[in-house]
């Protein structure tokens, strides 16, 4: 039977260095304001010996999205492919979304005379909003929709040591068995998936 | 590197001495994190500091700063205690490590532990497992290199690598990282002022051989100084250039600097701010040839004869660069230079107009190679690709003959057909290694991704180490022993560099009355290629087959020999280990060691300060603070300091402190808490300006040119010392004060 694929976001800590190409490489490519951190890397205990490791965090586009069941306008959908989107014409910035997100992924712009939020930003896996496809409007409210060229997501596309990988859950799963059934097992130059991921 | 970054996934172990390659190399750090995960590959790292690097290792020693010999020593003596060392490859290809056995002989890890604060425990698991698991690489950087004793460092590493036969092996080599795109390309065409291009001396044999190249008549070249033995004289360096202008120093020049020329070169990554701040305002001319303002601009107070020329960045020019691991990368334009800027070849042909050589500087690139001899063979020429056939035509000495435009290009039009690991070529690449690392003899020869490797044929890579230092000294031989002989070549075991007068006897050929005319003198300035012709048809590499120098007598320091920094917390040890007397005239100015550390500055400046990198920044950062969404990951200049030393000042995470240096430069910077340092020293970023002793310096700056981050150099609080061979920096070691602001 044919499954529709899920994208889905992995991070190899044991790979991430904090070198924040992927933040970088994302907030240039959609031309976010400063202060709009679609995705972080985290670093936990800095400077302690054998505890020090980082990670990459960005929208995880849950299965069954939290932000879209607290959401009280239903600006979010999930695409088949299991990307979670939202309509920004839609949403009221009330930050719900962002108390539901285990992930701290929504972002709100904070300017305005009282600090008002206003509407929500978040990672998009690339793939744009409900305006229509690569247009000018697209662009300019949710950035590039590089999905429907094709293309790898920013992040993983500069992830210094692929630590990051994205794709469909049962690819990225696979790419992370290869790994893992690589280890120790000494050097090779193989080819095909692993010249791209490796 | 003597190897390459992918050949590192070879290696069993990897250590690394001063270098952060997590951070200034995060695309190269992935062959390290594969050997770890592919090959099981022990990572060791030995930092003054707990990088991000060693939050990957598996063994980290936390050294205390300018203390890497005594720990290499310390190695050392475990090695050859246990035995761990490789006796073979060390009768057969090193010269003078009995030297070093009696010198690691005084080195106990007890003793190693009360000079580097290193204990014997981690020394001896370090040792053990470096040793014991072969092929080791052993990467160095800065670190290693921007001390007083920086020139023995980088001995010292080598020498650890011969003693246990990691050298010229896949996996093993002293992988030196490049901070930069193309550093290694600068050094080798020397943008600096003690050789000629390609390592060629400053004799006057030397300059008549560029001369004929460049097909200018040798008188005119030498007419070109003040006076023909400046011509032969190492000029000032980067380190110590001020002086040239302040002469607080004795300088010994036909005349002080009074003109600065700036293209491609971070002002604020030198030490001694102050200084280099009133010797910008003391010179006569500033220009500055560079795509972002650099920060000579903004530190000067000089209001007039301050000229900054917009240059074209790489996207807007092409040519070849040479990567960290000798492979040279041909590069395309991607747009015209935008606005009113210019490239760098343009400025410069614009300039020799100006001053009347230009013809004189061009002429090169309109020459070829007629009977062994340089002659002009068209009349106008072709940039850059010209320029890359010069570079082709005349330096031998590190095998840049196969380095044509078109091979290059080839390469760059194929990167999909290299592997990674080898660097070998697929498909129509075959029998190439990728961007034709040096030494690539001939136009046909594949390049050498392995230095010193005699274990693969001359023409696939191979070679023995130069037999640069003649064939004995004192009586003893200084060519490669009889098991050393290279893969399949005709000459047993080691052999002098060839030249036209011995090529016959060591090849057993006859040259032809023809060939004897038109080849060169030696393998160097040989532009007949017959030379590396008949070598590598033996099977032979040009530049002779000789044992690596442990022991050098040319040096001040025969072998390594640990000397305490200048400025050093254990002063104590300043007494049992001291540096260099005074050096006169060292790159035209006298400079100071023992004078210097002969006070104890320990009580007065209690703390260490260890300067590095960013992963956001690189050099001075006059590029990276210029993008809004790099500075606002680390929008300002900071102090890494341990909690545990802050409380002792009464300092809070966030807080404003004062650093204090020796010198009496003071700088005013954030206070951030982290673990990564040790309670006796703190950590600096280096790639902030702006900023001098306290004042905000934005108002120098042109117009709406100001970055969106500026801060106190660290550099401005470096102290002084400088390298006895080199004169690099002492930016690696040294003491402040703290308070807070």
């Amino acid at each position: 039977m044919y499954e529709y694929a899920r994208m889905k976001f992995y991070c190899d800590e044991n790979r991430c260095i904090e070198c924040n190409a992927c933040t970088i490489a994302c907030a240039e490519a959609h031309e976010l304001p400063v202060g709009i951190n679609r995705r972080k890397v985290i670093t936990l205990n800095e400077g302690i010996e054998g505890k020090e490791f980082s990670t990459s965090i960005a929208c995880m586009h849950c299965t069954d999205a939290p932000c879209s069941q607290v959401c009280p306008v239903e600006c979010f959908y999930i695409r088949e492919d299991g990307i979670v989107l939202h309509d920004k014409d839609k949403c009221i910035g009330c930050g719900y979304c962002l108390y539901a997100c285990p992930f701290g992924a929504p972002q709100f712009p904070k300017d305005g005379a009282f600090g008002i939020r206003g509407k929500m930003d978040k990672c998009t896996l690339c793939a744009g909003g409900p305006l229509p496809t690569n247009s000018i409007e697209e662009f300019e409210l949710y950035g590039q929709n590089r999905i429907a060229e094709g293309k790898v997501p920013m992040c993983a596309a500069v992830c210094s040591t692929n630590a990051l990988i994205v794709g469909d859950a049962d690819s990225v799963a696979e790419i992370i068995r290869a790994r893992n059934a690589a280890k120790g097992k000494g050097t090779s130059s193989p080819y095909g998936w692993d010249i791209a991921y490796k | 590197m003597t190897n390459h970054l992918g050949d590192i996934q070879n290696s069993k172990a990897i250590i690394i001495f001063g270098a952060n390659p997590a951070v200034n190399h995060p695309v190269g750090f992935k062959h390290i994190l594969k050997a770890k995960e592919r090959n099981n590959a022990i990572l060791i790292v030995i930092d003054p500091r707990f990088t991000k690097t060693a939050a990957k290792a598996d063994l980290y020693a936390n050294i205390r700063q300018g203390t890497d010999i005594p720990f290499m020593y310390g190695m050392l003596h475990l090695i050859f205690k246990h035995g761990w060392h490789d006796p073979e490859f060390i009768k057969n290809r090193v010269f003078g490590m009995d030297h070093v056995i009696e010198e690691a002989k005084k080195w106990t890890p007890e003793k190693v532990e009360d000079v580097t604060g290193v204990s014997a425990d981690l020394l001896y698991k370090i040792t053990k497992a470096y040793a014991t698991n072969k092929p080791g690489t052993l990467l160095w950087a800065m670190g290693l290199t921007q001390h007083t004793i920086g020139s023995s460092n980088t001995r010292m590493a080598p020498i650890l690598q011969l003693a246990l036969g990691n050298m010229g092996k896949f996996g093993g080599g002293c992988n030196i990282l490049r901070g930069h795109d193309n550093v290694q390309g600068a050094t080798d065409m020397c943008c600096l002022s003690h050789t000629l291009p390609g390592y060629y001396g400053l004799s006057e044999g030397s300059w008549k051989y560029f001369a004929h190249n460049w097909g200018v008549d040798f008188n005119w070249l030498q007419n070109r100084f003040a006076d023909k033995k400046w011509m032969h004289t190492k000029g000032f360096s980067l380190a110590k250039w001020w002086q040239g202008v302040l002469q607080e120093e004795k300088i010994y020049s036909s005349s002080p600097i009074r003109a600065l020329w700036i293209q491609g070169n971070g002002i604020t990554s030198i030490a001694q701010q102050v200084k280099v701040q009133q010797a910008l305002d003391k010179l006569d001319l500033i220009v500055i040839a560079e795509p972002f303002v650099n920060e000579a601009a903004v530190l000067t107070n000089k209001k007039d004869n301050v000229y900054i020329l917009p240059t074209a960045s790489q996207f807007e020019c092409e040519g070849s660069v040479t990567a960290t691991n000798r492979s040279a990368q041909w590069r395309s334009k991607v747009v015209d230079p935008l606005y009113e800027s210019k490239t760098d070849e343009e400025i410069l042909f614009l300039f020799a107009k100006q001053f009347g050589f230009y013809d004189e500087l061009v002429r090169g690139m309109m020459m070829g190679v007629k009977d062994g001899k340089a002659v002009k063979v068209k009349n106008s020429f072709k940039w850059p690709e010209d320029a890359t056939r010069e570079i082709a035509r005349i330096i031998k000495t590190i095998g840049l003959t196969g380095w044509t435009p078109e091979r290059l290009k080839k390469h760059q039009q194929n990167w999909h057909m290299f592997d990674e690991v080898t660097l070998k070529g697929i498909g129509p690449m075959k029998g190439e290694y990728y961007g034709l690392p040096w030494p690539c003899w001939t136009e046909t020869h594949p390049g050498s991704p392995v230095l010193y490797n005699i274990d693969i044929p001359v023409n696939e890579g191979g070679m023995g180490f130069r037999a640069r230092f003649g064939v004995e000294y004192k009586g003893e031989n200084l060519l490669a022993g009889d098991r050393a002989t290279i893969k399949n070549a005709k000459v047993k075991g080691g052999y002098p560099e060839l030249t036209k007068d011995n090529i016959e006897k060591v090849l057993g050929i006859k040259l032809s009355s023809k060939e004897k005319e038109i080849m060169g003198k030696n393998w160097k300035v040989d532009l007949s290629g017959l030379i590396a012709k008949y070598a590598l048809k033996a099977g032979i590499a040009p530049y002779g087959n000789a044992k690596a120098r442990a022991y050098v007598w040319t040096f001040p320091d025969k072998i390594p020999l640990h000397r305490e920094p200048l400025h050093t917390p254990r002063f104590d040890l300043a007494k049992k280990y001291p540096t260099y007397s005074d050096k006169k005239n060292h790159y035209r100015v006298d400079t100071k060691y023992i004078s210097i550390q002969q006070k104890d500055y320990s009580k007065e400046f209690p703390i260490m300060l260890v300067t590095g990198r960013l992963v956001m920044y690189s050099g001075a950062g006059v590029i990276e603070r210029n993008s809004k969404y790099l500075v606002q990951l680390s929008p300002e200049m900071y102090a890494d300091i341990n909690p545990e030393l802050a409380y002792k000042y009464n300092i809070k995470d966030g807080d404003m402190i004062w650093i204090h240096s020796p010198e009496g430069a003071k700088i005013k910077v954030k206070a951030r808490f982290t673990y990564s340092v040790a309670p006796d020293r703190i950590f600096l970023p280096f790639h902030f300006a702006g900023v001098m002793q306290g004042k905000d310096l934005s108002e120098n700056y042109p117009e709406g040119l100001v970055p969106y981050a500026i801060g106190e150099s660290a550099n401005t609080v470096t102290n002084y010392g400088y390298d006895i061979v080199t004169q690099i920096p002492e930016t690696k070691a040294g003491l402040v004060r703290i308070e807070k602001a």
